[in-house]
């Protein structure tokens, strides 16, 4: 891949410029990021499933580690990724199946108000990991 | 316009990638929903007080159904197709490596094929008990 190509790719006068893009363009975009950050994910769930190999303890140990608020957060973080890659991906076979296109806006809204229900039903099944010290051990 | 893009991706990327992106979809919605279900919400005799807490212990009580044997390795099956496919689309997306796509094929296979036996390997430990 030569320069040229990213400046045709990414420059102002291209599609992907901030300015140029719509909310269709934004969802498109979106649905990258979250994707790619979901694949490096898996490969860090399974390198921390992979210490259990060495010895349970260490397992054991990590899982404590994990258990923290401030990787519930981080959790909590997935769990927003993973509700707007399938939300948007839910618009997108609806898209494939020709439902809703001329509709298209209103779709991608509609699902986004969708997951964002489904998020808070999240924080507020994670709310006390997070908000509320347990008393240790 | 990202219609255009995705139509032109479809040509490079084939059908059957493009059908099988949306059949994994589908199936992992179903089996996170599961995946997150049992591992943080469902009853076990093991669990200790400290909800948020899983322990070895936890896992290999889960485990000692092959239900959840099942459950854990189609998943990753799943996971593993539905990311690589999807990082391989993203790259044909920005016009890289399309002329090599045939090498890129081949080495998201043997990347996948090897994650897949990693991850088999991986749950041993929970499935045998230690």
């Amino acid at each position: 891949m030569k320069i040229g190509n990213l400046k045709w790719l990414f420059g102002k006068n291209s599609e992907f410029w901030p300015t140029n893009m719509k909310t269709g363009m934004w969802a498109w975009i979106g649905h990258r990021i979250t994707g790619l950050v979901l694949v490096v994910y898996v490969f860090m769930h399974l390198s921390f499933l992979s210490t259990a190999s060495v010895s349970s303890g260490g397992f054991d140990s990590l899982m404590e580690v994990t258990s923290q608020p401030l990787f519930v957060a981080m959790d909590f973080v997935l769990v927003i990724v993973v509700i707007y890659h399938a939300m948007n991906g839910a618009r997108v076979m609806l898209f494939d199946l020709g439902v809703g296109i001329r509709d298209q806006k209103f779709v991608f809204w509609a699902c986004m108000a969708i997951g964002a229900v489904l998020i808070v039903a999240g924080l507020w099944a994670v709310w006390d990991l997070i908000f509320v010290p347990s008393g240790g051990g | 316009m990202p219609e255009r893009q995705r139509i032109a991706t479809t040509k490079v990327a084939g059908t059957w990638a493009w059908f099988l992106q949306r059949l994994s979809a589908v199936l992992l919605v179903v089996l996170l929903g599961i995946h997150l279900y049992v591992s943080h919400f469902m009853d076990l005799d093991s669990h200790v007080a400290d909800e948020a807490l899983i322990t070895f212990e936890d896992v290999t009580v889960r485990l000692d159904q092959l239900l959840y044997i099942v459950v854990d390795y189609s998943m990753l099956a799943m996971v593993l197709f539905h990311g690589l496919n999807g990082f391989r689309t993203v790259m044909f997306d920005f016009d890289m490596f399309i002329r090599r796509k045939k090498t890129v094929d081949a080495g998201l296979w043997v990347l996948g094929i090897a994650t897949m036996l990693w991850g088999i390997v991986i749950l041993f430990p929970f499935i045998t008990g230690g």
